[in-house]
């Protein structure tokens, strides 16, 4: 009994990646530094998206639905600011991972041991991390940035080069954090065990995999995962924390989860669409092609999503046992 | 599971605890310049009380609702009173928090923002004892006790844009923007993109609007931050950041590329944004402190009157970059801003 | 007097308690007087009728957003889009109290309402029916729809529905044929709303489609099998639940804004399903919950003037409460309780699956 996605074919993010590639490299060579601004925003945006998406495919992957995403970002992104602002970015940084996967262990206790509603556990995150990180939000503090890595040779590729070989920790932990859960999540014995897990966690249990132990496990990595994509917005990318910062990007990355159809780099290429998108936008507005409603750009990742959900819901299937306490 | 919410619980009071202690021994940019408290019973005609009220943001802002707020400050603290704020959460509450004032029986209260201003008017005709100062609130019709400070915007824009075309080397410069739908901010970046053309033939302005809505738009620095990388990656190296947080990102971003410029907005923000020194060559000033300063002095002693106030708009001190602007620059930019500010050079803008 | 009647009370109230508590230490430990705060929490929220009738104001849509949500939890869905719901309802109504003008009060008022309920029907309607027909999590289907609805929302105001020679994005004033005022100090939005809280407990309580909802909510396969449409039932309790939204939405407009301003309706519907979790699902309960979240959302100005407290402090509270009610062990192992209190556990959706 070999699940559908074990089967030997090239994973469909491998056809997507290669078509976006081919086309970013003929629009480079039309346009020159216009698509490498495009595509450098579309990627830099994303990371983050990313990196909380795969929150959202490890918690339901094992069969824990997690709608406190954003809460766990901005809780990650205070954290990691005021560590940061007290005792450097690494602390910073460990610590935003630290109270992340905190969020987790809350949403894992609701969700596995008091079998307390996973959606409701998962919005009393969102609740009390917005509450908290507002009350106790003080200004005035100012926190090193983090360095930005380049690896030698690869950083001078074109166009590549600057967007994937010459980008800050996060970023780079976020692409191997991707590459790295596609390859253990449909490849090793955890990751096999994990689907099983939030497949049918009947059949796990009988075969001896520990399905309590799975899910705690994993739903706290998944929420250090966003803790460190929250960090990224304060400690990376802009160095500030402001009240709710993440502006929503914890739902984007559940809409992000589906589109992806619960595959790392499926996803991580449904999120490159969505950057890709805005950062068009930016380029056409800036070179004044265009003057659309900015409503209307901000509506499409959801709209699409919808579109998706309702033509290809047979298809868009997500693990049979989220949401679902065991036993 | 035990050892590991230990560890959290600590983690989480030890970063509380540098939150609620830290924030008075930290840098410039804390508000602590500006002490709320009154000075006694409002109530008495002796003490002089000043309450301010914001729109839907804090008066640590590091923008307009902060030099609002620090402008009511010390225009009490000048004329020997007090000033306290609320903040506004909800909206429905504007009315509401004025009336929290005025049962005081403060003597100005000011409103921050133009969204605020019906609620002014309203409030301004049922207390004729008490003088309103609307902060970025035009006033169509005359209310004796009801004072607009409003700028003209697209002046102190042009003003920068004027200097971003002279210093820029690559002749693109760009503007990213909180949204369109608050006219300051349009006004800003139109005034920006004129200023810059006129003293550039040559020059691109690239602008764009965040494209969420008004709760996200002012307040997502993620996004400003890769709007202006993609802005300098377009070979822009004078870069605009006027929209809240959002700016604010914009500034932080272009910091961190050597030899490009930034401008701030509404405040110098030199004092508010420590992290954007490196690239922060002036500030597009809407001086609504010193407004705010003298229109509370003008209370005092009588003289205030209903009506429009045109605060003054300006270029903040180039600080550290004073040094490394040509003098010909400067001394083309004294003469701009001197005729923009007088309105001998039209800025374009309508 | 029977107890046994006031025990499902008894965690709510005691999470309250808790909370309150926590955020009394929170606030002298940040400097401030916890008396001062609560006195001014007093003062706003019930010193007069000036106070109660704010209170009652806040508490109104408060009430329609946690009935919306409670109607849906009934039948098994969780509708998290209750926000979006009500911005629809409040932008369309206002839209019919503008446009619409010189109807009699008799006519427009309820012509109001009804588009407000109509429309924010539809978009729980449309999440309603993708779920019945095609299996998709209306969880997820109306996260989405709030975002868009939002964006719709602000581009209609500062678009094609924007008050003319206004540079603020707003509808023009509903005129006064369509305004709700008050009867008696009494909002009659809040009258409104009791009137609709009755008539929610009663169809869930006393009526076969009540019955029905319950049944599908318990536990769709025995539903099925006991012949119960499954599929209908879902649209018709998301389609209500949306309804309920919207009616809060345009009561909103109608009685408290009097137009439509993006950003006026913020976390209403949020606070929707911190009152479901608080009321434990019982629509008797709503008014209460609706009412100590409304007293402590009207005191944000008292607080700050009269307590310097930060305003942020009533959501720490509401966030407390609302993690010991979701987490009833939590409260339990801290107020060493019994077990044998813990009756239902709350655990009413199911997966994103099925």
């Amino acid at each position: 009994m070999r699940p559908a996605w074990v089967r030997r074919r090239p994973p469909p993010a491998l056809g997507v990646a290669a078509a976006l590639l081919v086309a970013a490299f003929l629009a480079y060579a039309i346009w020159g530094f216009r698509a490498a601004a495009v595509a450098g925003f579309a990627v830099r945006s994303c990371t983050p998206l990313a990196l909380a998406a795969m929150c959202g495919i490890l918690c339901e992957r094992t069969g824990v639905i997690n709608i406190g995403i954003e809460g766990q970002m901005l809780l990650g992104a205070f954290a990691g600011f005021f560590g940061a602002a007290a005792f450097g970015v690494v602390f910073g940084v460990l610590a935003a991972a630290i109270i992340g996967a905190l969020g987790g262990a809350f949403l894992a206790v609701c969700a596995v041991s008091w079998r307390v509603d996973q959606i409701i556990a998962g919005a009393v995150i969102n609740i009390v991390a917005m509450g908290f990180t507002t009350f106790f939000y003080r200004p005035g503090f100012v926190i090193g940035s983090l360095p930005t890595w380049q690896i030698p040779l690869l950083a001078d590729l074109p166009l590549l080069g600057p967007i994937f070989f010459r980008a800050q920790p996060l970023a780079f932990l976020t692409f191997a954090v991707v590459i790295g859960l596609q390859v253990t999540l449909f490849r090793t014995t955890w990751g096999l065990r994990t689907t099983a897990v939030g497949e049918h966690p009947g059949a796990a249990d009988t075969v001896g995999v520990n399905v309590a132990r799975y899910r705690y496990g994993n739903v706290m990595l998944g929420g250090a995962l966003a803790g460190l994509a929250g960090a990224m917005l304060s400690v990376e990318i802009t160095g500030s924390f402001d009240r709710a910062m993440t502006a929503g990007r914890g739902f984007l990355a559940l809409a992000i989860v589906i589109m992806g159809r619960w595959r790392p780099m499926l996803a991580w290429t449904a999120a490159l669409l969505f950057g890709l998108l805005s950062g068009l936008v930016n380029q056409l507005n800036f070179d004044q092609v265009i003057d659309v409603p900015p409503q209307f750009v901000a509506m499409v990742p959801y709209g699409t999503t919808i579109v998706v959900l309702a033509v290809f819901s047979t298809r868009v299937r997500p693990p049979a046992a989220a949401g679902r306490p065991y036993p | 599971m035990r050892r590991t919410g230990v560890a959290a619980a600590g983690l989480l009071v030890l970063l509380l605890g540098v939150t609620s202690c830290g924030g008075d021994d930290a840098s410039s940019a804390d508000k602590s310049t500006a002490v709320k408290g009154f000075s006694g019973d409002c109530a008495k005609k002796e003490v002089f009380c000043v309450g301010l009220v914001t729109d839907v943001g804090k008066v640590d802002d590091k923008s307009f609702n902060q030099s609002s707020w620090e402008g009511a400050a010390a225009g009490a603290k000048a004329v020997g009173g007090g000033a306290e704020y609320i903040e506004t959460v909800d909206p429905k509450d504007y009315a509401k928090n004025i009336q929290s004032f005025v049962d005081r029986k403060v003597d100005v209260v000011v409103t921050v923002g133009f969204a605020l201003a019906d609620a002014a008017a309203t409030a301004a005709t049922a207390n004729p004892g008490i003088h309103f100062i609307g902060v970025d609130a035009f006033q169509a019709t005359t209310i004796a006790n009801l004072s607009g400070l409003v700028f003209y915007e697209d002046r102190a824009g042009f003003m920068a844009g004027a200097l971003a075309g002279l210093l820029t080397k690559t002749n693109v410069v760009a503007a990213v923007l909180g949204t369109d739908k608050v006219p300051p901010v349009v006004a800003f970046g139109k005034g920006w993109e004129n200023g810059a053309k006129y003293t550039n033939s040559k020059v691109k302005v690239l602008t764009t609007y965040h494209p969420g809505g008004l709760d996200v738009a002012f307040n997502d620095p993620t996004w400003g931050a890769q709007t202006a990388k993609q802005a300098l990656d377009n070979t822009a190296d004078v870069v605009f950041g006027a929209g809240g947080n959002t700016g604010n990102g914009a500034l932080l971003e272009v910091a961190k590329k050597a030899g490009a410029y930034c401008v701030g907005v509404d405040l110098d923000q030199w004092e508010t944004m420590p992290g954007a020194h490196a690239c922060l060559v002036t500030s597009a000033e809407k001086r609504i402190k010193d407004g705010v300063v003298l229109l509370i002095s003008q209370v005092h002693n009588g003289t205030a009157k209903g009506g429009n106030f045109r605060g003054e708009v300006g270029l903040a001190s180039y600080h550290d970059f004073d040094a490394k602007i040509p003098a010909e620059v400067k001394t083309k930019m004294d003469v701009i801003v001197r005729d923009v500010g007088s309105g001998k050079i039209p800025t374009g803008v309508n | 007097m029977n107890l046994d009647r006031l025990r499902p009370a008894i965690l709510p109230v005691a999470a309250v308690v808790v909370a309150l508590t926590i955020g009394a230490v929170i606030v002298a430990v940040d400097g401030s007087s916890p008396l001062g705060a609560a006195t001014a929490i007093w003062v706003a929220a019930f010193s007069g009728p000036d106070a109660i009738g704010a209170t009652l104001e806040k508490a109104t849509p408060l009430v329609f957003a946690g009935l919306a949500v409670i109607v849906g939890v009934k039948a098994g869905l969780f509708n998290i889009g209750a926000q979006g719901q009500l911005l629809v309802g409040a932008i369309t109504s206002a839209y019919a109290g503008y446009r619409f003008a010189g109807l009699s009060p008799l006519v427009h008022l309820p012509l109001c309402l009804l588009i407000g309920v109509v429309f924010g029907a539809l978009p729980a309607w449309l999440a309603g029916v993708l779920r019945a027909k095609r299996g998709v999590h209306e969880v997820i289907v109306t996260i989405m729809l709030n975002t868009i609805i939002f964006n719709l929302t602000d581009w209609l105001a500062g678009g094609p529905w924007m008050e003319p020679g206004q540079v603020i994005s707003r509808t023009p004033p509903i005129v006064g044929s369509a305004r709700m005022g008050r009867v008696a100090g009494l909002p009659t939005g809040f009258v409104l709303a009791m009137l609709v809280t009755v008539a929610v407990w009663f169809m869930l309580e006393h009526t076969t489609f009540g019955f029905r909802l319950a049944t599908v909510g318990a536990n769709r396969h025995a539903a099925h099998y006991a012949g119960i449409s499954v599929g209908a039932v879902t649209v018709a309790a998301m389609t209500l639940s949306g309804a309920l939204a919207g009616l809060g939405g345009a009561v909103e407009s109608l009685g408290v804004v009097g137009r439509f301003e993006p950003g006026f309706n913020a976390g209403l519907g949020f606070d929707g399903i911190t009152i479901a979790l608080l009321a434990r699902v019982s629509p008797r309960a709503v008014v209460p919950a609706a009412l100590f979240i409304g007293a402590l959302r009207a005191s944000s100005s008292e607080l700050q003037a009269g307590a310097h407290v930060a305003p942020a402090i009533v959501d720490v509270v509401l966030g407390v409460a609302l993690l010991l009610v979701a987490a009833p062990l939590l409260l339990r192992w801290l107020l060493r309780m019994p077990p044998s209190l813990s009756t239902a556990e709350v655990q009413f959706t199911r997966g994103w699956g099925s």
